[in-house]
């Protein structure tokens, strides 16, 4: 089963309020919105950041420009204010979403 | 009076960006219009630490600058100028641009304000008129674990005091912790003459200020559909908007980089929002969830579909508080074993502070150049890090001790001499930072008392 980069399928930017990331994710070819809709679900992508993300994970569908907007709570540990880690904003939250491994066959 | 045509350049995408693309968009944007925005959630804490040391700061320096370059051009185009710069200290802000405007040579210039934002002295008397502030993030918190380590309290307001304002012939308009989006739904209401009931045009002009806040990053900036495909990053080009009284375009001056496309805006699109089809402004709630962007030509992009809903009774009020201190350190390491060396100096460092009892909130331990960024979500095969070039090893602490966050400080540079070989120690020691704790909450729009202020410079 070939696997894949999601960063392949789909191109994405992070942002921050408060405490809480959004990621929103387009299809870079709208011809794989359907796929990405069926595979990139809000459980997979809290299952991918694993213990980065300590809330729920909610996914937003926008079918007119082919994306998503995924909100995750308590994600940037503790938000730019408190957080300590290197990248307190969570700019690069976008990036860490594109190494998700995808099956293409799924 | 219904204007045929209304241009509004976003010129700051934040307090510390480049000015260069306002600049230009004031000579070449053909502008009615811009608005700078300053503020992002971190800044007002800032700026109130800032005037707690110098009763004169607590605004955006940088606009000053920026207006000392475009102040006389804007006012000759008639070009308004709108920003929420002031920060937490509105009328020191008026002060300094009303000196820059008479050295600039500028008369006749009126200079709109808007005060009540800054509820932080008002706090005792919202306390006692039973507002509880519930925490919007976090319902289960309990406030007066943090009602005496206050420092800031601001609510973010909408368009009407800015508008009031524009009524009274401003040229250029200063606001506190107005939001981003309402200083550019200002001025287009004015121009369309847009009721508070047109919900699907005030939604379009706050999504005209969505768009455009950020600057650069609705124009190319931070654009991870092709990067490479940016012409001339050096030279930037801010996003305008172009409005009649049915449209939204997004389009760039001349001459200059950047680039204005479906993919670039739709990017801005849902930055930072949560719910699209509930996109909670002071003003309006704006549907974008159906939106669609056409590329008409060259850099023009039109935005359709965005709908609203009547605006939401509360206000979001942002309380900065005191949370506790944070260190950062570094110490790197080159080939051989590098990532190895690292890891051993941070078992010494955490093994030495073990034995003093250090006590802290959070501890972060984090290799530059392997997974600082994407943490456990970067690729760690073997492999990799065996034969890393160099690396550099991060350890970072948080607490609400001071003194417990200073005992990793000493602990760095020793390991030059005292631990694995090659260690390279830069930056000087490290500081200790105060840290702020956000705490967001809702207020009756009652609550608040905002005032539109007029200051001629002659």
């Amino acid at each position: 089963m070939a696997e894949i980069y999601l960063k392949e399928l789909a191109h994405a930017r992070s942002g921050d309020k408060g405490d809480t990331s959004n990621i929103c994710v387009f299809a870079r070819n709208p011809a794989d919105y359907d796929f990405l809709k069926r595979v990139l679900t809000a459980e997979r992508v809290k299952e991918h950041f694993g213990d980065i993300v300590k809330g729920s994970v909610v996914r937003y569908e926008v079918e007119s420009l082919g994306g998503f907007n995924f909100v995750l709570q308590h994600a940037l540990g503790g938000g730019a204010t408190l957080s300590i880690r290197l990248d307190t904003l969570g700019k690069s939250m976008a990036s860490a979403l594109m190494r998700m491994k995808i099956a293409q066959d799924e | 009076m219904a204007k045929k045509r209304f241009r509004i350049g976003g010129g700051q995408g934040f307090w510390g960006d480049s000015n260069d693309a306002a600049i230009h968009m004031i000579r070449n944007g053909e502008l009615d219009c811009m608005a700078c925005d300053y503020l992002a959630e971190l800044t007002m804490s800032i700026l109130q630490k800032q005037k707690n040391k110098n009763p004169k700061a607590g605004y955006a320096r940088d606009f000053i600058e920026l207006f000392q370059h475009v102040g006389k051009e804007a006012r000759e185009k008639n070009i308004q100028i709108i920003t929420n710069a002031g920060g937490v200290n509105v009328k020191g802000a008026v002060d300094a641009i009303c000196e820059s405007a008479k050295k600039q040579g500028i008369r006749d210039l009126r200079v709109g304000y808007v005060l009540g934002d800054d509820l932080t002295e008002r706090l005792p008397e919202l306390i006692a008129a039973g507002l509880d502030f519930k925490n919007m993030d976090d319902p289960d918190k309990d406030f007066s674990d943090i009602s005496q380590s206050i420092f800031n309290v601001n609510v973010y307001y909408g368009h009407e005091p800015i508008a009031q304002c524009l009524e009274e012939g401003a040229d250029v308009v200063v606001c506190g912790r107005a939001t981003d989006s309402a200083l550019f739904l200002a001025p287009l209401k004015k121009a369309f003459g847009w009721a508070d009931t047109d919900f699907d045009d005030l939604a379009r002009g706050i999504v005209t200020g969505h768009l455009l806040e950020c600057g650069g990053q609705a124009a190319g900036g931070n654009f991870d559909f092709d990067w490479r495909s940016v012409p001339d990053m050096d030279r930037l080009g801010f996003p305008i908007a172009e409005l009649s009284s049915d449209s939204l375009v997004i389009t760039k001056a001349p001459d200059c980089g950047g680039l204005i496309s479906e993919r670039t805006l739709k990017e801005q699109l849902l930055y930072e929002i949560h719910d699209p089809a509930n996109y909670i402004t002071p003003d309006v709630i704006a549907d974008v969830g159906h939106v669609t962007l056409d590329e008409i030509g060259e850099n023009r992009v039109r935005v359709s579909g965005v709908r609203g809903k009547r605006r939401p009774d509360t206000l979001k009020l942002c309380i900065g508080y005191h949370a506790g201190y944070k260190v950062e350190t570094y110490l790197s390491y080159a080939w051989p074993d590098a990532y190895e060396k690292a890891v051993c100096a941070a078992d010494i460092i955490m093994r030495k502070l073990r034995r003093q009892d250090f006590l802290a909130e959070d501890v972060r331990i984090d290799f530059l150049g392997l997974n600082a960024l994407h943490m456990r979500v970067a690729d760690m095969n073997p492999r990799l890090l065996e034969d890393m070039n160099e690396v550099v090893l991060r350890i970072a602490v948080r607490s609400t001790d001071r003194s417990e966050a200073a005992k990793i400080i000493p602990e760095i540079a020793p390991l030059q001499l005292n631990g694995p070989p090659g260690a390279s120690f830069f930056g000087g020691r490290a500081q200790i930072r105060d840290l702020i704790g956000l705490w967001p909450t809702l207020i009756p729009r009652e609550a608040i008392r905002l005032t539109s202020q007029i200051r001629e410079v002659r």
